[in-house]
């Protein structure tokens, strides 16, 4: 894979991405990889990057504060932390700034931490810029093939559009005292609700743990898994997804308030499994329940898990618009949230506990030992497969459907 | 022209105003959009909820407001009413939304304080108290919230000296007629007061319609109300869910409209129906003990719990049920405040800059423009009072766009101003406008200038309302959230965006945290008011 020279005008863009992949590779090669990075950094020297990241986790945040300081002094780059409640909101923003007729530069979002929906909008309307995650000196540690998530997005190519920088999966905790044995699918969650009804609950979708909740139960019911990989048909919607259906109508009942409502989103169910008036949490952060005991928020006695037969899983990535302004500062940010330093310290549940996207076997010895930090109460033990999100275009049709049967209340 | 200082402010206002709503409007004008409403289940349901919160809550605020006014008026307890209401008023929706759940929750203090010992429960019971499918801790908290804004409102018009002096007067003759004091009250100082409190009650009217925040946290789910449907949807990254949004904010718009058409009818043939009364006196009540305290009590009461929860919420660590108090204690909620301490000054600038700008504009406005202008313009300047918050940002943000101001201060400040303008104007109009023009005329004929009477007699004796209304706008300024995201592009912080970004995290500890933050500031505003307006107190030189 290649570098876009820094030049690239949106034309030369265009074109390049339209030969495809023959062209591309010829770019690369007339272009080596060492010089034309030691370019973007002396570039990014002085740059500001606005990194619009998501702000509802004070370990994330911190962890922000470290990397901005690690980066200022290595490379000269100010890395500013813009705090956002939803990622969409900067989509729409630059979406917005595209249709007043911004150009290159003229944009006010440097790098954005993205995944799924959101990611495959910006792609779709040509609000990300050239492809440079493969052009990154880091990428060459990431674990493309044990990792494929990595790669593709949703099951959406990423296209080098964006780089890699943690891994989630769907994780459940519970305390042990009051449950422990916990359920090791939808089948056994199901079986469980029953015994013990009304302490049960998924947030009320279209939140994003709640539509994986769905997901994940339409993975394990469904009887045509293969469908999922592939863009949405309406053909096959009612065939593919009948099986989930009958399972949350035989669920429902048994749940919080007898599923007539959710709760608003995972933290709200958290702090309703911490007060004791929820069983089960539900997260896509394998550390998250550790986290939280470590802050004092969840009793000790709290442990995490994974379905045995795997949970759904994916990559969180950044990107950079096409207009933003630091361009070169926002690669060198995105190259040192992928160093191994970065990621060792995201990894360590007394930061932030946020799986790498590194393939450990890839690094040097000195490096892979930075990842050797010890277990803590509350982290997932035994993990379990990660499954492939279904096509990012199943989402709006599964969510649609869901409000249509379970949202009217009544 | 004759007016030429009026012409011009109305350019500066007016101007802004317009641009924005037709905007917001124009993203009204996709056939698609409106054709994806009417196919989306859920709006049907989630209008009627919100109808149903909106005139509930406001029609209970408006009752229960008059009930304590006339209490406190027939009492003469008046001043002692309005102490505790700077600290009410000045609570952010958000804040006081997320301490009453907290209270009432399954696993609330209400709960806790009465469990296992008498309730006998171990495990919070499956009750729906918070997010309840009718809508009643969400009327329940828009009510409990609507009262001190519409006391506020009403208390400006009592405490002008020249209004109070004549409505007690009125009040005592129609007594020495053989009304009773509640009577007379009814009869001779509400037909006056009311009206004076249309602008104030439309407002709330709109904002228990539109309301996005305080029905995330106790309004029903399934569905929501639309204003928090209009919300997510244009929230979605899809332009077309976002266009659907808009659409529905328009529904809302249309809603608040009609509400406030029936509104004002209703109070018409109310008002017609006491001017018919039939003049009997009826029987004098038995002179019992006074109950009329008790509903201010009330208030204050559940102000404290709510304020005490969110004190107590935002040190708390672990805190199982049903402990009445939390096993372990934290400052990690105060010390994440403390490191981004940055936005408060932030907040802080907007929050005067604005503030004091709406009130420039306003004594401008009142002073240069002739009545009739004042009442053409006012449905204008109301606009982003009735419009839906999630559709007047719509209009707000292109504005910026097309200014390409987006992301820079000067845009921030010109939405807070807007926002707080129809606020301010609202709070300082019933008594600019009511100044006994007596005063001029003696004024002028004394001999002394225009700037004169303004500097010496009409501000000093109006300072009370001055300073109110800009520890209105000043609170306006700090409460404001999606204006603040959209023109900001992230890049201006203020505490009050840190605080719902936050709480996007639903940890109580920073949540209530940071909502004591967003209370502090506008208390200080607001305590700052009242000592501007402070009784002058004449003292006697010795001699």
């Amino acid at each position: 894979m290649s570098i876009p020279p820094l030049s690239t005008t949106r034309r030369r863009l265009l074109t390049t991405l339209g030969a495809g992949a023959a062209l591309h590779s010829l770019a690369a090669r007339a272009q080596p990889v060492a010089p034309a990075w030691a370019e973007i950094e002396q570039a990014a020297r002085g740059q500001t990057v606005r990194f619009n990241a998501w702000a509802g986790s004070e370990p994330i945040n911190a962890y922000i504060q470290w990397a901005a300081a690690q980066i200022q002094a290595a490379h000269g780059v100010t890395l500013e932390h813009v705090k956002i409640s939803d990622a969409a909101d900067v989509v729409k923003r630059v979406r917005a700034e595209k249709a007043a007729g911004r150009g290159a530069g003229e944009g006010t979002v440097d790098l954005i931490w993205i995944n799924g929906e959101n990611f495959a909008t910006m792609k779709r309307e040509g609000l990300l810029g050239a492809p440079f995650a493969q052009g990154l000196p880091n990428f060459r540690y990431v674990d493309t093939v044990g990792k494929p998530t990595t790669l593709t997005d949703f099951s959406v190519p990423t296209d080098g559009l964006e780089s890699p920088w943690g891994m989630a999966q769907l994780t459940f905790f519970a305390d042990r005292q009051r449950l422990p044995q916990p359920p090791q699918s939808m089948a056994e969650l199901l079986a469980l609700a029953r015994q013990r009804p009304g302490r049960i609950s998924y947030p009320r979708p279209p939140e994003f743990h709640g539509t994986t909740f769905l997901k994940q139960a339409l993975l394990e019911h469904t009887r045509e898994p293969a469908a999922l990989a592939r863009p949405y048909s309406a053909d096959a919607f009612a065939r593919v997804t009948a099986p989930l259906w009958t399972f949350l109508d035989a669920l429902h009942p048994q749940l919080w308030r007898g599923g007539r409502q959710f709760p608003q989103n995972a933290g709200a169910i958290r702090q309703m499994v911490a007060d004791g008036e929820l069983l089960i949490g539900i997260t896509f952060n394998p550390n998250d329940a550790a986290n939280e005991i470590a802050a004092r928020r969840l009793p000790a006695t709290v442990h995490s898990w994974q379905f045995a037969r795997g949970t759904i899983g994916n990559t969180h990535f950044v990107a950079i618009p096409y207009n933003a302004p630091a361009r070169a500062g926002a690669q060198v940010v995105a190259n040192f949230l992928l160093s191994p330093v970065a990621q060792a310290r995201k990894a360590d549940i007394a930061h932030w506990g946020d799986p790498t996207v590194l393939d450990l076997a890839k690094l040097p010895a000195a490096e892979r030992a930075l990842f050797n930090a010890a277990p803590r109460p509350g982290q997932v033990q035994q993990t379990a497969p990660a499954l492939p999100e279904p096509h990012a275009s199943w989402v709006d049709p599964i969510e649609k459907e869901w409000v249509r049967r379970y949202g009217l209340g009544g | 022209m004759r007016h030429p200082l009026a012409a011009l402010l109305l350019l500066i206002a007016g101007l802004p105003l317009l641009v924005t709503g037709a905007l917001a409007l124009g993203a009204l004008f996709d056939a698609g959009a409106w054709q994806a409403l009417a196919q989306e289940p859920q709006w049907p349901r989630a209008l009627a909820l919100s109808l149903w919160t909106g005139l509930a809550s406001t029609a209970l605020a408006w009752w229960a407001t008059r009930a304590l006014l006339a209490q406190a008026f027939v009492q003469q307890r008046l001043a002692r009413l309005l102490r505790g209401l700077p600290a009410m008023l000045a609570t952010p929706h958000a804040a006081f939304a997320i301490g009453l759940a907290f209270l009432l929750a399954p696993s609330g203090w209400v709960l806790r304080a009465l469990s296992p010992w008498l309730t006998g429960f171990d495990f919070p019971p499956p009750w729906p108290t918070t997010q309840d499918p009718w809508g009643l801790g969400l009327i329940a908290a828009l009510v409990l919230k609507e009262i001190p804004f519409l006391l506020w409102t009403a208390a400006t018009q009592l405490q002008r000296d020249d209004v109070r002096q004549r409505w007690q007067a009125e009040h005592a003759l129609a007594q020495t007629l053989g009304y009773a004091p509640r009577q007379a009250f009814d009869r001779v100082v509400w037909p006056q007061l009311a009206p004076r409190l249309t602008g104030p009650l439309v407002a709330v009217l709109a904002y228990g319609l539109t309301v996005v925040d305080m029905a995330l946290v106790l309004g029903p789910a399934s569905p929501p109300t639309l204003a928090v449907l209009a919300w997510q949807w244009l929230q979605d990254a899809d332009p077309a869910t976002n266009a659907q949004g808009a659409a529905a904010g328009g529904v809302l718009a249309f809603a608040v409209g009609v509400s406030v058409a029936l509104w004002r009818a209703g109070q018409a043939l109310a008002a017609r129906h006491t001017r018919r009364g039939s003049g009997a006196r009826g029987r004098t009540p038995a002179a019992g003990p006074v109950h009329g305290s008790r509903g201010a009590w009330l208030l204050v009461a559940v102000y404290a719990a709510v304020l005490l929860a969110l004190a107590v919420g935002s040190v708390a660590g672990v805190w199982p049920f049903p402990a009445l108090w939390p096993d372990t204690l934290t400052l990690q909620a105060w010390a994440s405040v403390w490191a981004s301490r940055g936005t408060v000054l932030t907040t802080l600038g907007l929050a005067v800059a604005s503030a004091a700008l709406a009130l420039a504009w306003s004594v401008a406005w009142l002073e240069a423009a002739p009545r009739r202008w004042d009442a053409a313009l006012r449905p204008l300047l109301y606009a982003p009072l009735v419009l839906p918050a999630v559709l007047w940002v719509v209009g707000l943000y292109s504005l910026a766009l097309w200014l390409r101001l987006e992301g820079r201060w000067p845009a921030l400040l010109l939405a807070h101003t807007l926002m707080a303008l129809p606020y301010v104007l609202l709070a300082l109009a019933p008594a600019y406008t009511g100044f006994d023009p007596r005063y001029r005329a003696i004024s002028d004929s004394l001999g002394r200038s225009r700037a004169h009477f303004l500097l010496r007699i009409k501000w000093p004796l109006l300072r009370r309302a001055l300073a109110a209304s800009a520890a209105v706008g000043f609170a306006v300024s700090v409460a404001q959230y999606l204006p603040t995201l959209y023109l900001g592009a992230g890049r201006w912080a203020t505490v009050t965006t840190e605080a719902v970004t936050l709480a996007a995290g639903a940890q109580r500890s920073l949540t209530s945290a940071y909502a004591g933050l967003q209370f502090v500031l506008p208390v200080l505003g607001f305590a700052l008011a009242a000592w501007v307006g402070r009784p002058r107190r004449f003292t006697v030189a010795p001699t």
